[in-house]
């Protein structure tokens, strides 16, 4: 098998394993990906999905404490932590090929074996509230959050991953307990192992070790509402240096087939310091400090968004000259050469992005996880290829102009301007 | 937060500072193990009279740095003190 290929295996109970091997590195990395996450969450809830996966690092029946745990990854040099998304939880381990079979051993002990002692469940609630204020105090970073609150209002997709104060002071064990129970199953997994380790050893690491319910069925999550249909505005008065701007429009899922062409518009107007947003926005009208684009997909819903930290004094000319940028580029043609570039600018960093073990293993278990099909990176470099100024901007008429969704943190008294912006 | 505690939570932010631009790797110049323990330790005496559990946290961020545990490992104990700390 040379590198870039890969190969899928349905396991006992539901499970799949991907497996991808690199056999020129060293380093193995292995990944357990749940179909769990922040939107499976009712409000009450909010945050649990997190606070499972800070818990599962706390101490197993046998390794009773975080620091064993720790220990004995990083004690062959490895590494190991995990992460939370709204559709996805993840705990990823790499660490020299010599020892895939500890590291296999280490992450399914933690995600079957966790003994959510009410001790560490109290020491973690803290630390995830101090985390939350601080987060809720990088204005920076919390107007994304406000961002998805005005896209998704009321929904489990507009609320933060960490959860809201009140709901992390009020998740009791029996709630962790019975939230394991109900999507930690093998149905709702997907092993990946990706580095100098074959297919044939890590199907024999893994199988061994499935000691999950094979329960069919997880609790669903409730489906996205339909984007916003008419502008809407977020304003969070504080007395910050900048304003910090989130602005953008209902776009697209994972599943749809514009997505690449979307992420091409996206690379066009604000990735990198030759994107149309940087250039105009901050080289050439020095509007900004800070001014990129980025996109948000999951299985059913979408957005395309702009974030700029501005000069609080600039605000509103600088959420001027984005949504002329946003306008410009629904109305026009993009021009070959500029689109060539996006392509070239999107393909290096995919190529970039894949050339470590972990980044290989996290790539291929999130499209078998969310999709069921995994395209390959040379598939995806084709998809992309085929983008053609047509198709750019066809995405880009459907995408960019729908109804404007704005969030705003900084020292303003009235949100009027901002709306008579959006509404116009 | 009572005001008397503020100046311990100050000692512990600065400790929670040096340790989170490890993590992030941020920074021109490079933050030793030596001068997070000093902060830990400086947070550790203000906070001499703080509740129990506020200065086990401590000590177990003092002992995760001298076992030269990652870094994350050891802004957890200092948050989990901060947090202790605000609860008290």
């Amino acid at each position: 098998m040379s590198a870039g290929q890969f190969e899928v295996v349905a396991l006992e109970g539901g499970a799949r394993l991907v497996t991808a091997p690199m056999l020129d590195r060293a380093s193995a990395s292995l990944v357990l990906m749940f179909s769990v996450g922040s939107r499976y969450e009712d409000e009450r809830l909010g945050g649990i999905s997190h606070f499972v996966e800070h818990l599962f690092f706390k101490g197993t029946q046998r390794r009773a404490t975080a620091k064993e745990i720790a220990e004995a990854i990083e004690g062959v040099g490895g590494s190991i932590n995990a992460s939370t998304d709204k559709e996805v939880t993840s705990y990823w381990t790499r660490v020299p090929r010599d020892h895939v079979e500890l590291a296999v051993d280490v992450l399914f002990d933690i995600v079957t074996n966790s003994q959510l002692a009410p001790d560490d469940i109290d020491r973690e609630r803290l630390v995830i509230l101090e985390e939350l204020k601080m987060y809720q105090d990088l204005p920076q970073d919390y107007v994304h959050s406000l961002f998805e609150e005005v896209m998704w209002p009321a929904h489990p997709l507009g609320r933060d991953i960490g959860g809201s104060l009140k709901s992390v002071k009020e998740i009791k064990r029996e709630d962790l307990t019975a939230y394991i129970k109900g999507h930690y199953l093998l149905p709702n997994l997907v092993v990946s192992v990706s580095g100098g380790v074959g297919e044939a050893q890590a199907r024999g690491l893994v199988e061994s070790r499935l000691g999950l319910p094979a329960n069919p069925n997880g609790a669903p999550y409730q489906p996205a509402p339909p984007g916003p249909s008419k502008p809407n505005l977020r304003l969070l008065k504080k007395d910050t240096e900048q304003a910090h701007i989130c602005i953008g429009v209902p776009a697209i899922s994972y599943l749809d087939e514009d997505r690449y062409a979307l992420d091409i518009v996206n690379a066009i107007l604000g990735e990198g310091m030759s994107s149309r947003l940087f250039l105009e926005i901050r080289e050439r009208r020095g509007l900004a400090y800070d001014v990129h684009s980025f996109t948000s997909k999951h299985r059913d819903s979408g957005y395309f968004a702009v974030y700029a930290g501005v000069d609080p004094g600039k605000a509103l000319e600088a959420c001027e000259a984005i949504i002329a940028e946003l306008r410009r580029i629904a109305d026009e043609e993009v021009p070959l050469t500029e689109l060539a570039k996006a392509r070239e600018f999107t393909k290096g960093r995919l190529r970039l992005g894949l050339e470590s073990t972990n980044a290989m293993a996290s790539w291929l278990g999130q499209q078998a996880l969310l999709t069921g099909r995994i395209r390959t990176e040379a598939e995806v470099v084709a998809e992309v290829d085929a983008i053609d100024p047509a198709r750019a901007s066809k995405v880009a008429k459907r995408v960019l102009t729908q109804p404007l969704q704005l969030a705003v943190i900084g020292p303003f008294d009235s949100d009027s301007a901002f709306r008579t912006l959006i509404e116009a | 937060m009572a005001p008397s505690s503020e100046p311990l939570a100050r000692h512990i932010r600065r400790a929670v500072t040096l340790v989170n631009s490890v993590a992030d790797e941020a920074g021109d110049e490079e933050i030793t193990p030596s001068e997070i323990a000093e902060a830990i330790r400086d947070a550790a005496e203000a906070g001499a009279d703080a509740p129990e559990k506020v200065r086990r946290y401590l000590l177990e961020a003092l002992d995760a740095v001298s076992d030269g545990m990652p870094a994350d490992y050891v802004a957890m104990s200092l948050y989990a003190a901060l947090g202790a700390l605000r609860e008290a």
